[in-house]
C-alpha cells in the first residue's frame, strides 16, 4: 500500500512538472502579425550582378533599428535566394556620411537630392546598387518581473523566478534606385514572454521575439524579388 | 602565524582592488573613420591640433564612479581623414604657425569645448549617449580669422544584453564622432564666410 502509494506520488509529481514546462514552454511562444503591401503584383526584376542594400533607420529620439537586426535580414535573404545584398557597414563606410542618421533620407524626394550629387550617383551605379530596404523599428522589453538570486547558497547555483515581455515592431520599405519609386512595405509586430526559472542552475525558456520578426520580414522580402 | 597576517593583507588588497575596479570605467576609443565621399577642393588645409586635443581624455566623476573616455588619437584620426577627404592636402601643425607657410591655403584649429554623457539608468530611455561640442577655428593662410565655427556631434547605443558599460560607451562615442564627420563635410561649405573665401580664392585663380 505505501510502495503504491510511492510510486502515485512520483506519477504525480512527474505529471505536474510536465505540465509546468509545457505551460512554460506554450508562454515562449512568440505571436506575430505580418502586413504586406506591394505596388505592383509582379516580382521586382534584378538583374544577376544588380545589389540590394538593407539599412537600419536610427534618426528616431528613442530607439535605433539594431544592426544585429539588419545583417540578420541581410544573411537570410542571401543565403536562401542568392540575392547580391551589401553589408549595411560596408555601404555606409563607403557612401559616407550620405547615408548616416542625421542626413540621411527619409523620403524619396530627399533620396533624389542625394542621388543629385554626380559622385554619389556614379558610385551607385559602378557598384550596381538597385534597391535600398529601409527597416525602421527595434524590440523592447515592455514588461519585467520576479528576482533570482545566484551563488548564495552553500551548494551555488540559483533561486528564484524571472520573467520578461518582449515586442518587436519593424516597418521595411522597398525603394527602386533606378525609377526613385516605392515598390512595397512590410510590418511585422511580434510579442512573446520570457522565463528564468531558478531551481539550482537557472533554465531560460527563452522567446526568439526578435528571430521570429526577422523571419517574418525576411521571408516576406524575398516574395519581392525575382532573381532568376 | 605571519604567513596568515601576510595572506589577510594581500586577499584585503585584492578585495579592494577588485572593488574599485567595479566602481571605474576607462574606454580608449579605437575607430577606422571612413573616406568621405564627397568633391576634393583644390586647397591646402592647415590642421592645427595642439596636445590637449591629441590626448585628449574625459573624466566624469559621478554617484562614486569614475568614467574615463579617452579619444584624443581617434578624433584626431577622424579630422585628418575628413580634411583629406575634403581638401587636397592636408598638413598637421601643434600650433597655428606665426610667419606665412606658402603652400597652406587654409588653417583650421579644432578644441573640444564639451562632451557629456548620458547613461540608461540616468534618463529614462534605454541608451547610452555621448555629446561632444567642437570649436573650429578658421583662419586663412596670413592668420586673419575668417570664422568659429561651433559644431555639436551626438552618438547613442541602445544597451544590450549582458553587453558592457565600456562597449556601450565606445560605439556612442565612435558614433558621435562619426557625426562630427558628417556635419564638417556637408556644412562646411554652407558657411558663409567659408563659402565667400572659396569664392575669393576662385576668382584670384580666374584673373591669373
Amino acid at each position: 500500500m505505501k510502495a503504491r502509494g510511492l510510486g502515485e506520488v512520483v506519477v504525480i509529481c512527474s505529471f505536474s512538472l510536465s505540465m509546468l514546462i509545457i505551460t512554460f514552454m506554450s508562454g515562449c511562444s512568440t505571436s506575430t502579425t505580418i502586413d504586406e503591401q506591394k505596388s505592383s503584383s509582379t516580382k521586382l526584376s534584378m538583374d544577376g550582378e544588380e545589389k540590394i542594400v538593407i539599412m537600419g533607420r536610427r534618426h528616431g529620439n528613442s530607439y535605433e533599428t539594431e544592426p544585429g537586426f539588419i545583417d540578420c535580414i541581410g544573411n537570410k535573404i542571401s543565403r536562401s535566394e542568392n540575392l547580391n545584398v551589401v553589408q549595411e557597414k560596408i555601404f555606409l563606410d563607403t557612401f559616407y556620411p550620405w547615408f548616416e542618421p542625421r542626413i540621411a533620407p527619409l523620403n524619396l524626394n530627399r533620396m533624389k537630392v542625394v542621388l543629385d550629387n554626380d559622385i554619389v550617383a556614379k558610385k551607385i551605379r559602378k557598384l550596381k546598387i538597385r534597391y535600398i530596404v529601409w527597416v525602421d523599428g527595434s524590440t523592447e522589453t515592455t514588461e519585467e518581473s520576479g528576482s533570482m538570486t545566484c551563488g548564495m547558497a552553500p551548494s551555488g547555483g540559483c533561486f528564484g523566478f524571472k520573467s520578461w515581455d518582449k515586442a518587436s515592431s519593424y516597418e521595411a520599405t522597398v525603394w527602386d534606385l533606378r525609377g526613385l519609386t516605392e515598390k512595397g512595405k512590410i510590418k511585422v509586430d511580434s510579442k512573446g514572454s520570457s522565463y528564468l526559472l531558478g531551481v539550482g542552475p537557472p533554465i531560460p525558456l527563452i522567446a526568439q521575439v526578435q528571430g521570429v520578426a526577422c523571419e517574418g520580414v525576411s521571408d516576406r522580402l524575398k516574395g519581392f524579388f525575382d532573381n532568376g | 602565524m605571519v604567513t596568515t597576517l601576510k595572506k589577510k593583507i594581500f586577499a584585503s588588497i585584492i578585495i579592494t582592488q577588485l572593488f574599485l575596479m567595479g566602481c571605474s570605467t576607462h574606454v580608449v576609443v579605437i575607430s577606422e573613420h571612413p573616406t568621405a565621399l564627397i568633391k576634393v577642393l583644390p586647397y591646402k588645409i592647415g590642421l592645427v591640433l595642439d596636445n590637449s586635443f591629441t590626448d585628449y581624455s574625459f573624466t566624469r566623476e559621478k554617484d562614486e564612479e569614475k568614467i574615463t573616455i579617452s579619444l584624443g588619437k581617434s578624433q584626431s584620426e577622424l579630422l585628418n581623414q575628413t580634411f583629406n577627404s575634403m581638401f587636397q592636402g592636408v598638413s598637421e601643425f601643434t600650433v597655428k604657425p606665426i610667419s606665412q607657410i606658402k603652400p597652406i591655403d587654409l588653417y583650421v584649429s579644432v578644441v573640444v569645448e564639451d562632451l557629456q554623457l548620458s547613461l540608461p539608468r540616468e534618463t529614462s530611455v534605454n541608451v547610452f549617449e555621448i555629446w561632444i561640442k567642437y570649436k573650429l577655428e578658421i583662419f586663412d593662410s596670413k592668420g586673419s580669422s575668417i570664422h568659429e565655427w561651433i559644431i555639436s556631434s551626438y552618438g547613442r547605443t541602445q544597451t544590450r544584453f549582458l553587453g558592457s558599460q565600456e562597449r556601450a560607451l565606445h560605439q556612442a562615442t565612435n558614433a558621435a564622432l562619426r557625426d562630427a564627420g558628417v556635419q564638417i563635410v556637408t556644412d562646411f561649405y554652407q558657411v558663409p564666410e567659408i563659402l565667400n573665401w572659396i569664392n575669393i580664392k576662385k576668382a584670384q585663380k580666374n584673373e591669373s
